[in-house]
């Protein structure tokens, strides 16, 4: 499938973690495989798929809140995050940090505009919402990266 | 001069008012060439968006066994089929039969057209024997003339 990376990299983008995020991929597959014989019927699949990626790493964010903290705390102890931390001295890594604070439906609006480059239509479609909304939640979260970085880069020279 | 014209495009952007062209002028310009001492506080930002893109799943998704399973052995047989018919063609029409054989064959196969020549020509003589019959019907007419004749003498009697 042509957009497999496009899906990987906004279930990270949500989820975080990059093993959550293959399996995540892996679970939207094998969705697409079974219902492949509607899969024709969808005039855009690609977005068709994008939205299944999004309600799915939402459902599981959320089930993730509502079971136990413990995977919550886990996380933050493993290397992944130190390496993060490590990196972090660079503003590219910074501003990956920053993303993560992000609501959700800003963290998807922003992968799929500035890194995917989706025009608005496809991006409302994708996100089941409309087209002002979009971009009036864009904007925010630009100018949210925008804030903090001056935030961080005004405390690191001080 | 350049610059001018990128903070007007980073004013826009950051409103949600600027076009996919329009970002892409922007991303060049913070990732490619000279950024301005004064906006280099905005480059991270478009380098990290090009930097998230670069980013692939390198892990193998795997599709239901069933599903391809099947389809990989219809292939299997099907190849396996095709092979058998080319070699079985090969063997059994060149290399089964030796030249002298082939000889015999091609002799059975003009005596068969001979004989089929001569039955066809057969067939038309029995067709000309069978206008034999037409003088026959020709010569009981005759008979038929032999009675108007008995009939006239006896009413010139």
């Amino acid at each position: 499938m042509p957009f497999k990376d496009k899906l990987y990299r906004l279930a990270k983008r949500l989820l975080v973690s990059s093993d959550e995020a293959e399996d995540a991929v892996q679970e939207i597959y094998l969705k697409l495989w079974n219902g492949r014989d509607r899969i024709g019927n969808y005039k855009n699949p690609e977005a068709f798929a994008m939205t299944m990626t999004k309600n799915y790493c939402l459902d599981r964010l959320k089930s993730k809140q509502a079971g136990n903290m413990k995977i919550v705390h886990s996380n933050f102890q493993n290397s992944d995050n130190i390496e993060r931390q490590v990196e972090a001295n660079d503003g590219v890594s910074l501003v990956f940090q920053i993303m993560e604070t992000l609501p959700e439906q800003q963290r998807m609006i922003l992968q799929l505009r500035d890194v995917e480059q989706y025009e608005f239509a496809e991006i409302a479609e994708m996100l089941e919402s409309n087209e002002t909304a979009i971009r009036v939640a864009l904007s925010r979260a630009r100018k949210v990266i925008r804030e903090e970085m001056i935030k961080k880069y005004n405390y690191g020279i001080s | 001069m350049e610059s001018a014209r990128i903070e007007r495009l980073l004013d826009a952007y950051f409103e949600g008012n600027t076009t996919l062209a329009e970002e892409a002028t922007l991303r060049d310009y913070f990732t490619q060439g000279e950024v301005a001492a004064h906006l280099e506080s905005y480059a991270p930002m478009f380098q990290g968006f090009v930097k998230a893109k670069e980013e692939v799943l390198v892990k193998e998704v795997s599709f239901p066994e069933s599903g391809f399973k099947i389809k990989g052995w219809w292939y299997s047989i099907a190849a396996t089929f095709l092979v058998a018919v080319t070699v079985g063609s090969i063997v059994f029409s060149n290399s089964g039969l030796t030249d002298e054989e082939q000889e015999a064959l091609a002799a059975i196969k003009e005596t068969k057209e001979a004989m089929m020549l001569l039955s066809s020509n057969l067939n038309k003589g029995t067709e000309n024997v069978a206008l034999l019959n037409e003088f026959t019907k020709g010569t009981e007419s005759i008979k038929h003339i032999n009675q108007f004749t008995e009939t006239k003498n006896k009413i010139l009697k």
